[in-house]
């Protein structure tokens, strides 16, 4: 169907009331409590746990976005004519600016002279939220979960942890700003962010399953539920 | 016919009773099968025991000393207490997810016992966690040249971890009924841990140090076992009385509200609350001095032991490895001339303690003629780090004497120390602080440190490539040339037969 202003428009305020507006709560709530943490407790802020609280409050809006796509009429809004990927994309699309304005103000909880390159740290922001937004689109494409968000938020916070711990210090993903591989590590972030977006692209339309399988069952009523 | 009808229904009552606890244990049977099936916590243990692998890796050559073993099995298993806590989490949000909560109330299980499920479904992951920190320990165990003792408390720290976390996964669920609650919380929860542990001021013997359940140390030493001062124990008894206190917690918020349910919870918050209070305390009168007096006067608490004409004094958890020393030690005096080459040397194994793990502290060169000082650790660098000691000695006379040298004995010091090994130009590499074969460079030892510079570099490197049978006579030859104070770098290397270097030393 020919996607006009006019339907955007009507689909507005439905999909402003389908957000998952307590998940995406919680994350920024976290966030900034995090960011707020320098402020609040430390007399002498040392860029270190500067760096490690901001990428702390990043991680907890990604975890936040990894709830977006969840919608519990999954089953019954796969039958409306507009598609998903552009019920999807006006979902971040009303959540981004928020997100935007968000992450300004955990950046600047943090006081200035221990600030992170602030252009570096919002790539690597940017990179979270994409790979969380990616992750989701892709339950979404990959199941017939009605609410994915719960396992990837899992998912992802596990390899976050993971990675943090395990990937050699050379790839620079987790640098400190004066250490020497900041940089290339930056570089690295910006490939995790281009593969990320293009995953979520990838992953953006309904699946053409009912050719396979017939149509799916509502989950709950399937002889093995998975949890 | 009253008398039946009197007795029946308590029969029936423990049959059902009966009946229900097995339900209860079948469900746990069912959940822990399917938890430790879940993807990420199948992930994360597979990640786990790679990681042991790969820290255990170079055990067996390392010569590892099983009170830090013990300690550094527990940062492992927080890598599947992550996932134990969320998938814990997420099964008992299951039902409510899946709608399927109001179907329970038909059954005649209570939710509470369901509860009860849950949290036991947590202990299968903690007992593979046990078998996997067990493996770790008994590797080291089975090392070659392992020594020590290890600690049940500090072993028990990283099952203890994955329980904890579980049932504090079953708790959260019970309290808040949310998927993002648990994700969320660990987030907040690690970050402001690590930020909280980041910021300084934390002083030693702090209390609310030891809440958290791993605790690493500020030093990275090896310590004798009893001198270490850790209250392992205490944090053991923490953990579990904690462990038990949020599922019995969440037995009680899920309509548990029998006497039972209420007496254990009172037990297990005392267990936890006096195991914190214990872990809380200062380290003990008797630790503080066994403490200096294992840094001041180690004599009293070593027992010797002698290997040819050399005695070897270490604390007790040492003196198997004497034997080990006594090999580098009788190479070392092998090569040298003179009387040094029958000197009864005195090797003894010194600490510095005093500051427990806390901080680090040099170990005064001894003052002794012809004592030798060795640490604590042994392999690697440790090996021709104490060679260099003990050529020092023969050299010089006393460990002291080796502060103020500045000469050309130096060469014949690093000869003695590595001319001997199979590969002589890496032990000097590992020897030296830069990791260097050429150029001015610190030497290291147990005690100070020694300074070698380019030229004296340069003659070691010469000697080492010429080989030991070319040199060896020619130092045995020359012993007392070579040793006498004063003697320059350019007049050591004409008497072995080098080339002389350009320039003139020049101590740094």
């Amino acid at each position: 169907m020919r996607v006009t202003t006019g339907v955007v428009g009507q689909l507005v305020r439905p999909v402003l009331r389908a957000l998952p507006r307590r998940a995406l709560g919680a994350g920024a709530g976290a966030g900034l409590l995090l960011a707020a943490l320098p402020r609040l407790l430390s007399d002498e802020p040392d860029p270190w746990t500067a760096l490690l609280v901001l990428r702390g409050a990043a991680l907890a809006l990604a975890l936040g976005l990894t709830f977006l796509l969840d919608d519990p009429a999954r089953q019954v809004t796969v039958a409306v004519p507009t598609r998903r990927m552009l019920r999807a994309a006006l979902r971040t699309a009303l959540v981004a600016p928020l997100a935007a304005l968000w992450w300004t103000a955990a950046v600047l909880l943090i006081p200035a002279q221990v600030r992170p390159p602030v252009g570096d740290i919002t790539l690597e922001a940017g990179a979270a939220a994409v790979v969380a937004l990616a992750a989701s689109a892709a339950a979404v494409r990959l199941t017939d979960e009605a609410e994915p968000g719960q396992r990837v938020a899992i998912a992802l916070l596990a390899t976050s942890m993971a990675a943090a711990l395990l990937l050699p210090t050379e790839w620079g993903l987790f640098a400190a700003p004066k250490d020497k591989w900041w940089t290339p590590g930056h570089d690295h972030w910006a490939f995790v962010l281009a593969g990320a977006a293009l995953v979520w692209a990838a992953c953006g339309p309904e699946p053409v399953r009912r050719r396979l399988g017939g149509f799916a069952l509502p989950r709950r009523l399937r002889s093995t539920p998975a949890h | 016919m009253s008398a039946v009808l009197e007795k029946a229904p308590p029969a029936e009552r423990a049959d059902e009773q009966r009946r229900s606890w097995a339900a209860v244990l079948a469900l746990a049977l069912f959940e822990a099968r399917k938890l430790l099936l879940r993807l990420p916590v199948l992930l994360m243990f597979v990640l786990y025991a790679a990681w042991i692998g790969w820290t255990m890796r170079d055990a067996w050559s390392s010569y590892p000393a099983l009170q830090d073993v013990d300690r550094a099995t527990q940062t492992g298993p927080l890598l599947p207490a992550l996932a134990v806590l969320l998938c814990a989490n997420q099964a008992v949000l299951r039902s409510q997810r899946q709608d399927t909560d109001r179907h329970f109330d038909v059954l005649a299980l209570e939710p509470w016992r369901r509860t009860v499920g849950f949290a036991l479904s947590v202990v299968p992951a903690a007992v593979l966690t046990a078998l996997l920190v067990a493996a770790q320990f008994t590797w080291a165990v089975l090392a070659p040249g392992s020594v020590g003792h290890g600690s049940v408390g500090e072993l028990l720290v990283g099952p203890l971890t994955v329980l904890l976390a579980g049932t504090a996964g079953v708790l959260l669920a019970r309290v808040v009924k949310s998927p993002f609650a648990a994700p969320m919380l660990m987030v907040l929860a690690f970050f402001s841990i690590l930020f909280l542990g980041a910021v300084p001021g934390d002083s030693n013997g702090s209390a609310t140090r030891w809440l958290v359940p791993v605790i690493g140390d500020a030093s990275s030493k090896t310590l004798p076992s009893d001198l270490l001062g850790r209250p392992a124990v205490w944090h053991a008894l923490y953990l579990f009385g904690l462990a038990l206190t949020l599922a019995l917690a969440a037995v009680l918020v899920n309509g548990g509200r029998t006497k039972t349910v209420a007496a254990a919870l009172v037990v297990a918050v005392g267990l936890g609350t006096w195991g914190a209070v214990g872990q809380a305390a200062k380290v003990s009168k008797a630790t503080t001095d066994a403490r200096v007096l294992a840094t001041l006067n180690p004599a009293k608490v070593q027992s010797c032991a002698r290997h040819g004409n050399s005695t070897y004094c270490a604390f007790p958890e040492w003196v198997p490895r004497t034997g080990t020393w006594a090999e580098v030690t009788d190479h070392v005096q092998s090569l040298a001339g003179g009387t040094a080459a029958q000197e009864k040397l005195l090797v003894r194994q010194r600490v510095e303690a005093r500051y427990g793990m806390d901080a680090d502290g040099a170990i005064e060169p001894s003052t002794v003629p012809y004592q030798v000082t060795v640490g604590t650790r042994w392999g690697g660098p440790r090996v021709p780090e104490f060679a260099a000691a003990v050529s020092s000695v023969l050299v010089m006379g006393s460990e002291k004497a080796t502060g103020s040298l500045c000469d050309g004995r130096m060469v014949t010091i690093m000869w003695l120390a590595l001319g001997w090994q199979s590969d002589p130009l890496t032990q000097m590499r590992a020897v030296r602080l830069d990791d260097s074969v050429s150029g001015s460079a610190i030497v290291l030892s147990p005690t100070n440190p020694m300074s070698m510079t380019t030229q004296q570099t340069d003659v070691v490197r010469e000697l080492l490539t010429a080989g030991p049978n070319k040199v060896a006579p020619a130092v045995k030859a020359h012993w007392a040339e070579l040793t006498a104070p004063k003697v320059t770098t350019a007049k050591v290397a004409q008497l072995l037969g080098v080339k002389a270097p350009a320039g003139a030393d020049k101590c740094e």
